[in-house]
């Protein structure tokens, strides 16, 4: 239903997906926890500039996918990741890979909002200083131009050395993003990053992915599939571990080709 | 013009990696490797300080038996402890003795108020225990130990004199001393698993129309007991292991009292009070770190005890 | 037996044991203090103490306590902090992290004159430094390491995991992200725990009867040289501390007044032990509160 209220403010700007870049091509990517097989022989192509969603019930391996990109799953003891990443001609998931410096490149937003207990300036600059940067004309200019391009530049121009738990929820959020975007990361990876805010920041974050797009990779986990339809280029659909089906969003959403996906975006289960 | 695109940077594991700057390559160091070292240097430390520990104590307490020719039996069963005597008797019998009975008289006295103590806590007044008592008992588990020796020599050694006979100091007053020392230990440990005890298993027993009691004494202290041994052995450990509160007010006489009002020694009162006065090097001295060398062994069985039962509590 | 008499009368029992506690704890605590207080003023706490003659104070014996308390914190603090950011972060679940957890354990629950003893062999002989400052604040270092080693562990263990991820995803290496973000989201437990380890350290005596000594030279408060050796920040001089002191007048003390002496520097003793409680608690809550407030 609400795809084919979307459909007409989508058709105008929308390109076609499939002529696009491919910026991470993941090649049966295997993923277990132990003995727990999270992620089953996964393979898709992420467009360059475009927004893809990850949908899929709860438990089907949607954040570890997302995680795997740019390695979180290092910092859990028993995670093993295998197959192939290929970003700029490299695997990710190769072990002379160099994590810090692919973290900076691939940027990552949590669920729920986790802005460290400093000031906001600081909270932006934490990346930066410890990328080595130092000096204060470039920590300000980075912090002005983060916090503009996160839409909080105005609400907290005049209170930056204040604490970044003194913003709301929704804040806190766009103020993560800031974060993450201060790096200037060429991909950046969201992990439902709307689940825990309102409508009103739910619908400003959204834009501001909207508009983000244009320079940065963007992959979402969402469990709102309005959303999905909404902002996703491409979207695909997760159970059980495996990638049961993946392509444009509005056919996905229009003409599923599996009846598990059929069923869970008509909301039967999940 | 879009499947030019496409053909022109369709990725393949075959091309050349353009993004070098993620790869470590050949002159890749560890940005973290000077604090790592400074770490890793003192989890080393730590480990090489236990060890160095035990094995100099370890081998200086053997060195009596090894080169002065102690006899092992002789100090395990001789009643006698007289270094100075011609010939020298080192048997450490009374002193096993005194440990042990100090450590037993303490525990006795401490356990059961410590236990009644920690159920009150966790039990019947939970807000007053959590909010007053906790602290409190924290508090005082760092009183100085030569504060409660102190105590003793004025307190409770004059009261025994002149309640009960004898000279006042002996068994008694170091049970008592020790008992009141390890109170507040016993008691945080013994409240912390009464508290750990899951709710849902009181409200059960209350539920079939249980008294407090009988869900205390049914369902909370079996539950809990693994735990509690645990806080009255570490009672015990602490008890056997002090030094100068006990030297203080048990008369340092290395015999078997007939009674609980005579003095009598221990094997840490015996260190304190001659280590320091005996020549390094000499049989007397040596004799004493044997007495060590048996401490440590009792500690490491505390400890082994303490490892067992907290295993016993993790499996089951 | 009626159930309920029954459950009435254990309920009577227990609220007796807590009274009991109480009662013997807190008499205890207002004996020492009242007791010894009557015998501070300012005379006992800056006058020299005296080797057979009464009136004695107890400058050097205080001195010495802060002196090697400071000592013990300067080595025990830093290296403690290490083997708990070693044990919370860096270890792997494998045999050496086993072992290094025991020997924590061990030197956790080893009785203190056991450190003394061991301090006396490896400090006081081996090395040859003899009875002084140095050999009892390694010793008192030893003993105090692995509550530095749990407090920071714990402290480090508490902070959400979310903070840590979110430094990661940064780019932020391991240590940068320790540095950063978790010590400081740790510093106020670790700060009480360090506090209350402080009034532990101030406290012991067994350890250091054999390491740093039963006297002290006589001290001169005008000679800063270290080297010298009536300076009091000469690490190499023998130092009576103390709760050392309380021990050693009552002990093998010659002087008419040992009584007094002990009250007085007992009272000195507990109060110090008692305002580094009451610091540690009010600085927790005050940082706690600084930081999940505003
Ligand atoms: N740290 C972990 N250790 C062990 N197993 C894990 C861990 N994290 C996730 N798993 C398991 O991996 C599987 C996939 O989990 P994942 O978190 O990726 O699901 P998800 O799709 O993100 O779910 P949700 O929508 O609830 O966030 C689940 O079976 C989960 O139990
Ligand atoms: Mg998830």
């Amino acid at each position: 239903m609400y795809v084919l209220t979307l459909e007409k403010e989508k058709r105008i700007v929308q390109p076609n997906p499939e002529a696009m870049e491919t910026e991470l091509k993941v090649n049966n990517l295997n993923v277990f926890y132990g003995s727990n097989h999270a992620v089953k022989n996964v393979s898709m192509e992420i467009k360059k500039h475009a927004i893809t969603a990850l949908i899929g019930p709860s438990g089907c391996g949607k954040s570890t996918f997302l995680r795997s990109i740019n390695r979180m799953n290092d910092l859990i003891p028993g995670a093993v990741c295998k197959g192939e990443i290929l970003y700029e001609g490299i695997n990710l998931l190769d072990a002379s890979v160099d994590v810090v410096s692919l973290r900076k490149e691939i940027g990552m937003l949590f669920q729920k909002p986790n802005p460290f207990p400093k000031s906001i300036f600081d909270n932006v600059t934490h990346g930066l200083k410890c990328a080595g940067i130092r000096k204060k004309d470039v920590l300000e200019n980075a912090v002005e131009e983060s916090l503009k391009l996160a839409g909080l530049w105005d609400e907290t121009k005049d209170r930056l050395k204040h604490s970044a738990l003194s913003l709301s929820g929704g804040q806190q959020q766009r103020l993560c993003l800031a974060r993450a975007l201060a790096m200037k990361p060429k991909v950046l990876l969201l992990d439902e990053p709307t689940s825990a805010l309102d409508p009103v920041s739910t619908a400003k974050i959204e834009e501001l992915l909207m508009s983000l797009k244009k320079r940065i990779t963007i992959v979402i986990v969402t469990h709102n599939m309005q959303q999905a339809a909404r902002i996703a280029d491409q979207t695909a659909f997760f159970y059980e571990g495996t990638l049961v089906e993946f392509g444009n969003t509005r056919d996905l959403f229009e003409n599923p080709t599996h009846t598990r996906t059929k069923s869970y975006i008509s909301g039967q289960f999940g | 013009m879009a499947s030019e695109r496409n053909e022109l940077t369709m990725p393949s594991t075959g091309r050349a990696a353009r993004a070098q700057h993620l790869l470590k390559g050949k002159t890749w160091s560890d940005r973290d490797l000077k604090a790592k070292i400074f770490i890793f240097s003192a989890a080393l430390l730590i480990m090489a300080a236990t060890v160095a520990l035990t094995v100099f104590l370890i081998v200086k307490g053997l060195h009596s038996f090894l080169i002065d020719g102690i006899s092992v039996i002789e100090m395990f069963v001789a009643g006698e402890w007289n270094p100075n005597a011609n010939p020298p008797s080192f048997g450490a019998l009374p002193l096993l003795f005194g440990s042990f009975a100090v450590t037993l008289l303490s525990v006795a006295i401490a356990t059961p108020i410590a236990l009644g103590t920690a159920i009150f806590m966790t039990e019947i007044a939970k807000k007053r225990g959590q909010k007053l008592m906790r602290p409190v008992m924290e508090l005082l588990v760092g009183i100085p130990s030569v504060v409660y020796g102190f105590i003793g020599l004025t307190v409770i050694v004059p009261f025994i004199r002149d309640h009960l006979g004898g000279i006042g100091f002996g068994l008694l007053a170091a049970g008592i001393v020790l008992g009141i020392m390890i109170l507040p230990t016993v008691t945080t440990v013994a409240a912390d698993a009464f508290q750990s005890v899951p709710n849902h298993l009181r409200e059960a027993s209350l539920a079939l129309g249980a008294t407090r009691w009988q869900t205390i004494y049914r369902v909370v202290v079996p539950a809990a007991l693994p735990s509690v041994l645990t806080a009255v052995i570490l009672g015990m450990a602490r008890a056997f292991g002090e030094a100068l509160a006990v030297q203080m007010v048990i008369g340092n006489t290395a015999q078997i009292p007939h009674s609980l009002t005579e003095p009598a020694a221990t094997l840490t009162t015996m260190i304190t009070s001659s280590l320091g006065e005996t020549t390094y090097g000499s049989l007397q001295n040596d004799a004493l770190w044997s007495l060590g060398l048996i401490l440590l062994a009792m500690s490491y069985l505390f400890i082994l005890v303490i490892r067992f039962l907290s295993y016993r509590r993790r499996s089951s | 037996m009626n159930a309920k008499v029954t459950d009435r009368l254990a309920t009577l029992c227990f609220i007796l044991c807590a009274a009991i506690t109480a009662g013997t704890l807190f008499s205890l605590l207002g004996y020492i203090v009242f007791q010894g207080v009557s015998h501070i003023d300012w005379h006992f706490l800056t006058a020299d103490a005296s080797t057979f003659q009464a009136g004695g104070g107890i400058k050097n014996q205080l001195w010495n306590s802060f002196y090697m308390l400071l000592m013990t914190m300067f080595f025990s603090v830093p290296l403690g902090i290490a083997g708990g950011i070693y044990l919370a972060e860096y270890a792997r679940p494998n045999k050496i992290t086993a072992f290094l957890r025991s020997c924590v354990e061990v030197l956790a629950s080893l009785p203190s004159i056991i450190v003394g003893m061991f301090g006396m062999l490896l400090f006081v002989n081996t090395f040859h430094w003899g009875y002084s400052v140095l050999s009892g604040a390694l010793a008192l270092t030893i003993f105090n390491l692995p509550v530095i080693i749990r407090v920071t562990e714990d402290a480090l263990a508490a902070v959400a995991r979310d903070q840590k991820e979110a430094s990661f995803a940064l780019g932020a290496t391991h240590w940068q992200t320790i540095r950063t973000v978790l010590l400081p989201a740790a510093f106020p437990g670790l700060l009480t725990g360090i506090i209350l380890s402080v009034g532990r350290v101030f406290g012991e005596s067994a350890a250091l009867l054999f390491t740093a000594g039963l006297s002290t030279p006589n001290l001169n408060f005008g000679d800063w040289n270290p080297m010298s050796p009536q300076s009091p920040i000469n690490p190499f001089r023998s130092a009576e501390t103390l709760s050392v002191h309380i021990w050693a007048v009552n002990t093998n003390g010659i002087i008419p007044d040992a009584k007094i002496v002990a009250a007085g520097s007992s009272a000195v003793l507990v109060i110090v032990v008692l305002l580094f409680n009451i610091i540690a608690r009010l600085v927790g809550a005050l940082i706690e509160k600084r930081w999940s407030g505003k």
